[in-house]
């Protein structure tokens, strides 16, 4: 069977094409086309065709991560959107939580709704945090808003009422009516209606509110989108099915991605941290650090026995991604810590000291060695300054570098307000950059409980395998993997992707209580009711299921999200979540209360088919864009005890390099900084050895200083550091403790 | 005032570390916010952390309240007058809530820990937190209607609560049994000590991997140089003085109104903010001690010079902060304090007057009055096993309008808390919110409108409780800014709608179950001529319901036949 993931970003597309037995896998790349996302698609496909030929026809299955319902919101180019919430809080969500993201800053704007005030209108009903009814609603007052937003022309509405999550009848009867009489057979058109207690049924209306308001914001657009998508590969004979990528890096159907599309906003990402785990469990590693950097941010994920870290909240449309700037959301998501560090990051002083972001150039203007008009230095500048980037093949030759300006910025706007020269200015920015980097690892590390010792970090996107080395051994991760193909990571991520839907309910409830396991066991029936509705049919596979909560010691205000022990939930069940939690708690904080009693306040259930067996090993035909496909595989791998591989037959490469003795030829030297190993702020001018990556084989051993350089990215291996191509062809780094000394 | 330490720090170097410090402020507030108990913690944001060096001077501070922050400074000193530093041992904790000593009123509670590195003393961590009870007249402890400190609540000089990381029970006891929810505090007090035990590590792995002498030449730089920038802002401003003047309405006496006087001088680089001609202080828990008037002194000079400056000693050496002993901003003990944080906005207020008058552009109308109102008793409703609860409350309307654009609405004034979800409070708490909405017509006209006032009616559902009530403008209006007009004042209105009672803006009341208190706070005050505002803007504000048609015309001149009907709500 084949399969072809597609991966929509703001500015490229990127194709993988999979032959699921092989494992063989082919890629391309083309131009996102915003205003009609779907002709990107059919010319990538076209391209990839052309270098290894299918038809639509034979493809089982196409996945699609999608950056369409984001640049919605960022963009501002939703569909008219109304909100209905209940007689007396028309404003929640003008006012948010009303918390400055900058304190000292009084001029500052909140973010903007996606609803104007005038678009909201109030209903007349009211329910108790309990979920009890309080005064009934009225249909007349619904009746009537209806008309008005009729009238208005209305394209998409959400639905949020006090305290919805504890009982949902009221939105419901609300939505019945809003829909009867919005649409229909009389109106001949269908007005969408978002229940914020189907979207999003967690407690706190201002968050719980936005969800919703997003969700209907984005569903004519992605509804439009992926209809378009359908019926183009309808029209190309596709037959297969069509699977859509959420936040929470599992799939889902087209259907469901219309209904709910506030939940596939953060798809890429989550694609990208999948992509990661595939690399972990392809060299048996399952415990891994993502680490995405592109020319905006750096992001920051977390795979713990193979399971994605996940957050219940996030926000979109911050601003310099500082809490409260952004509008929140309610829904799972793959946790990222996200910082303003990228290439296209903009480097100045300030107080005497080095500033990287998080302003960004930018793709445009872009970094001034771009020479698009960018004036301001960048960390890439800074990076090409230190001659760790290569004039001549950036980004695969497609774009003009002008060194000369690069320098000239970077002394200009760094080294003579510092008092620095060239180099140790491009250095400064190159450490500060690192420092703002090793932050955001941190916070998702060791101040999570997490021991870095224990974890291997993944580095893709543009500039992540530049930087990793240095991060990890900042941090003290013993290993960095530079993964083949990491220039479409998001698209390899897809078919890494199962299928899977969560369901979530907000109800506190002790866990020492008698009651507590029957409680849970009625819970989560119920949810898991709710999910066998929502799922239909799953193709006869059994449904496995996994179990969440956010947990906390009774009275306090803030929830760590725990995995709930599988199996039935006996009357040991409470007992065992505690202990679990307890745990966590004592990881993250460093003491545990196991006296307090302790409360669930939301409970989560994600169902699906199951993981895919492990991953087939890859062994047929590989390619990438603009080039033929070629097996570049090899069996043999040097470091059987560290690294068993598995079993595999076929493929036999190229090179056919004796294991664990190839020291490949560098195709040059370049003159680079060599930082000092003693003084980080020293060092000096070297020669290094550039290794072409698509040259390299399995096996291949190899000593920084040295840069392997591909298409999309460059790794940078300083003094001390060595790494080895993988039987998987990725590059497996081992960090030594001090830059220039010994691995561990 | 240089220093004399020799060791050099590259321009690289001193950034990592000083972004290191910074972070290591920043690490204990998540610690602290994660692992509270009360909802102005968690919920509120009510908390700050700082990092002091070894000889007590303020080096890094995490971005949280600004009132907490600059008492900070002054905290490590009387905590250093009451402890030699050879008493401290690594996990020591010191508390202090003085109202003199920390941040002008109990629930205030600030903790210390000396942070050591090679069994050597290298600083300290302070953390400070608003604990839901401190004890004293009121549940929630923040109460105007006082005439001396003693009635607050708890007092607590510097004492030592923790000793190597433990939580010494005998103190414990002595605080927990004066407040009314002592798991709760307790728990904040855990969580405090968590902030410094992260404090503690962080610090010491920043200068294991520095060296002390570099992180100590480090800090010298830093605040050196944020000294240096401070006076180069200060320069930049004219020299010369100007005084600013408005008024809180009273106190709960019901006599004169309060005056608020402040004397801006611009001398070269420094600058003197003096509140000697301000009232004298009063018989009621409003009183600003002397750390309190540092602290929004301080804040408003930042915000007016530099809001991303850095927050250390080194930014405050060139700002000096005066008050008349005996007076509103300086008072002698035992003056009550405990409702003082409705002060801070006014302050805010007459510094940004006073700096209006030097440079108008970046002053902006006053403010929304927010509303701290605290209710408190026992939940008898049925079933709920007869728990006492502190229903803390925080009630934000919108900002004054601004030179180049509307006041915000729904925000924070000044200080920058979260607000707390209805959905949570309910929950929580015997009250049933009735309405949460802004209030048509109420905003300040001008070319730039402020922010509308905010109503919140809230019903008791326990069978009955004592509110303390903590707002303003209800009697005088907030003033607009060059030729914008006043927003409407704020009222506080029992039971609305049946045996209606105007109740004052601090008093102290007693509610029986079914009582409601409209909360319904001042609009914001404009800015320029309301002939100027962009017709535009007008017809927004008529679609989105924040203005009516009647004030549409009799405000802003805008014609019937040009207000569109089908936009007016």
């Amino acid at each position: 069977m084949l399969r072809l993931a597609i991966d929509t970003g703001g500015t490229f597309t990127d194709f993988v094409l999979r032959e699921q037995a092989s494992g063989a896998s082919w890629f391309a790349k083309t131009l996102s086309t915003p205003s009609e996302p779907a002709r990107a698609t059919l010319e990538g496909i076209d391209r990839l065709a052309s270098v290894r030929p299918f038809r639509l026809a034979d493809i089982g299955e196409i996945l699609i991560a999608t950056t369409v319902a984001t640049n919605a919101i960022l963009e501002r180019k939703g569909g008219r959107t109304a909100l209905v919430t209940t007689r007396g809080f028309r404003d929640v969500l003008i006012m948010g939580r009303s918390k400055r993201f900058d304190t000292y800053d009084l001029w500052l704007d909140k973010p903007r709704p996606l609803v104007p005030r005038r678009a909201i209108h109030e209903v007349d009903e009211r329910i108790g945090p309990d979920g009890e009814v309080l005064a009934p609603l009225d249909p007349d007052s619904v009746a009537a808003v209806a008309e008005r937003l009729a009238a208005d022309g209305v394209e998409s509405v959400a639905v949020s009422l006090l305290h919805a999550y504890a009982n949902p009848a009221h939105e419901r009867a609300a939505g019945g009516i809003l829909a009867e009489r919005l649409g229909g057979p009389a109106r001949n058109r269908k007005v969408p209606i978002s229940l914020s207690s189907d979207v999003s049924p967690r407690r706190r209306e201002y968050e719980r509110t936005s969800t919703v308001v997003a969700n209907a914001y984005v569903k004519p657009i992605v509804g439009r989108f992926l209809a378009e998508l359908e019926a183009a590969f309808a029209s190309l004979g596709f037959t297969g099915e069509l699977r859509v990528m959420q936040s929470n890096g599992g799939l889902t159907t087209p259907a469901l991605a219309r209904e709910y599309p506030v939940n596939i906003i953060e798809s890429g990402p989550a694609a990208g941290v999948l992509a990661c785990r595939a690399t972990g469990a392809r060299e048996r590693l399952n415990h891994v650090i993502t680490f995405d950097m592109g020319g905006t941010t750096a992001k920051v994920g977390v795979i713990d026995d193979g399971e994605p870290a996940i957050t219940s909240t996030f926000e979109v449309d911050g601003v310099n991604l500082r809490k409260w700037s952004g509008l929140p959301l309610d829904v799972p998501a793959v946790e990222l810590v996200e910082i303003g560090a990228g290439g296209g990051s903009i480097a100045s002083t300030r107080l005497g000291l080095v500033a990287v972001g998080p302003e960004s150039a930018g793709a445009e203007p872009g970094p001034v060695c771009y020479a698009r008009g960018g004036g301001r230095a960048t960390l890439t500048d800074a990076n090409l300054v230190l001659g760790y980037l290569d004039p001549d093949s950036f980004a695969g030759g497609q774009i003009r570098i002008d060194r000369g300006a690069a320098e000239r910025a970077t002394r200009e706007q760094i080294g003579e307000p510092l008092g620095l020269d060239l180099a140790a200015a491009a250095w400064g920015v190159h450490r500060i950059a690192n420092a703002n980097m090793e932050r955001a690892l941190r916070s998702m590390s060791i101040e999570r409980g997490r021991d870095p010792r224990d974890y291997a970090l993944v580095a893709f996107g543009g500039a992540g395998p530049l930087h990793a080395c240095a991060l990890a051994r900042a941090l003290g991760i013993p290993r960095v993997i530079v993964p083949r193909g990491a220039g479409v990571a998001s698209a390899i991520g897809l078919l890494e992707a199962e299928r899977n839907l969560t369901v979530s309910l907000t109800r506190t409830i002790g866990l020492d209580g008698p009651e507590a396991a029957s409680e849970l066991a009625g819970l989560f029936a119920g949810l898991e009711a709710r999910a066998r509705e929502l799922i239909g049919g799953s193709g006869g596979r059994p449904i496995a299921w996994q179990r969440h909560a956010h947990l906390r010691y009774a009275g306090q205000g803030f929830e760590l999200r725990i995995a709930m022990p599988a199996g039935p939930i006996d009357a040991a069940f409470p007992a065992r979540a505690r202990e679990a939690f307890d745990s966590r708690y004592e990881a993250e904080y460093g003491y545990a209360q196991r006296e307090e009693p302790a409360e669930g306040t939301d409970w989560f259930l994600t169902g699906g088919p199951g993981r895919n067996p492990a991953p087939a090993p890859a062994s047929g035909p590989t390619g990438s864009p603009g080039r033929d496909a070629r097996t570049d595989r090899e069996d043999a791998d040097s470091d059987p005890q560290t690294h068993p591989d598995p079993p595999r037959s076929g493929a036999t490469g190229e090179g056919g390099r004796t294991a664990g003795s190839a020291r490949p030829a560098p195709i040059g030297t370049v003159t680079a900084w060599l930082a000092d190993a003693s003084d980080r702020s020293g060092g000096a001018w070297a020669d290094w050895p550039v290794f072409d990556r698509d040259g390299l084989r399995t096996g291949d051993r190899l000593a920084g200083p040295a840069i392997v350089a591909e298409r999309e990215s460059t790794t940078l291996l300083p003094a001390g550091d060595t790494a080895r191509v993988s039987g998987e062809g990725n590059l497996l780094i081992d960090v030594s403790a001090r830059e220039g000394g010994t691995p561990p | 005032m240089k220093n004399g330490n020799t060791a050099t720090v590259d321009p690289v170097t001193l950034s990592v570390l000083w972004n290191g410090l910074i972070s290591v402020a920043d690490d204990m507030g998540t610690t602290l916010r994660h692992t509270a108990y009360s909802a102005a913690v968690r919920e509120g944001d009510d908390f700050s952390t700082g990092i002091f060096d070894a000889r007590g001077r303020l080096v890094a501070q995490g971005n949280f309240s600004p009132g907490h922050l600059g008492s900070m400074p002054y905290v490590v000193r009387h905590v250093l007058d009451h402890f030699a530093p050879a008493d401290f041992e690594p996990g020591d904790c010191v508390l202090l809530n003085d109202s003199f000593m920390g941040s002008g009123h109990y629930p205030d509670c600030f903790m210390t820990s000396p942070l050591f590195v090679d069994g050597r003393l290298a600083g300290f961590a302070v953390n400070i937190a608003h604990h839901v009870d401190m004890g004293g007249a009121v549940p929630g402890s923040q109460i105007v209607d006082v005439r001396e400190a003693f009635q607050e609540g708890l007092r607590i000089l510097p004492v030592r609560i923790a000793r190597r990381g433990k939580l010494r029970e005998d103190v414990l006891r002595l605080i927990l049994g004066n407040v009314r929810l002592p798991e709760i505090v307790r728990g904040d007090l855990l969580a405090q000590r968590n902030a410094n035990a992260v404090a503690a590590e962080r610090y010491a792995g920043l200068v294991g991997k520095h060296g002390s002498d570099r992180v100590e030449a480090a800090i010298d730089a830093i605040l050196d140089r944020s000294e240096a920038r401070m006076r180069e802002l200060i320069e930049a401003l004219p020299d010369g003085t100007w005084s600013h003047e408005d008024f809180m309405d009273d106190d709960t006496r019901a006599g004169e109104p309060l005056r608020f006087h402040v004397e801006v001088t611009v001398d070269g680089d420094s600058i003197v903010l003096d509140w000697s001609a301000s009232s004298d202080q009063v018989e009621a828990g409003i009183n600003s001690y002397i750390n309190y008037t540092r602290a929004y002194s301080g804040f408003a000079v930042k915000v007016f010079t530099d809001p991303h400056l850095p927050q250390n000693e080194g930014v405050n050496r060139p700002v000096e902060i005066r008050a008349r002993s005996g007076s509103f901003f300086n008072p002698e003990y035992p003056a009550p304090s405990s409702g003082r944080a409705i002060n801070q906005i006014r302050m805010f207020e007459v510094v940004c007057g006073a700096f209006a008058k030097m440079r108008p552009e970046p002053a902006m109308a006053s403010f929304s009055h927010w509303s701290n109102p605290v209710m408190g008793g026992v939940d008898d409703r049925p079933g709920r096993g007869r728990r006492p609860f502190v229903f803390y409350d925080v009630i934000y309307g919108g900002y004054g309008g601004r030179s180049s654009k509307d006041g915000a609405e729904g925000l924070c004034p000044v200080f920058n808390a979260t607000n707390i979800p209805v959905e949570v409070h309910e929950s929580q708490a015997p009250v049933r919110v009735r309405r949460l909405e802004f209030i048509p017509d109420s905003a300040g006209a001008g070319r730039f409108r402020g922010g509308c006032g905010v109503r919140k009616d809230v019903e008791l559902l326990a069978s009955r409780a004592t509110v303390s009530l903590s707002g303003d403008r209800h009697r005088l209006f907030p003033p607009g800014l060059a030729g914008g007009r006043p927003g409407t004042r704020g009222e506080t209105v029992l039971n609305p709608g049946r045996e209606e009672a105007r109740l004052a803006s601090k008093e102290t009341r007693d509610l029986v179950r079914g009582d409601v208190v409209s909360y319904r706070l001042s609009g914001a005050g404009g800015y320029g001529p309301p002939g100027e505002r962009d017709e535009e803007a007008i017809r927004r504000d008529l679609a989105d319901g924040y203005l009516s048609a009647g004030a549409a015309r009799e405000v802003y001149g805008l014609e019937e036949s040009r207000i569109d009907s089908r936009n007016t709500p």
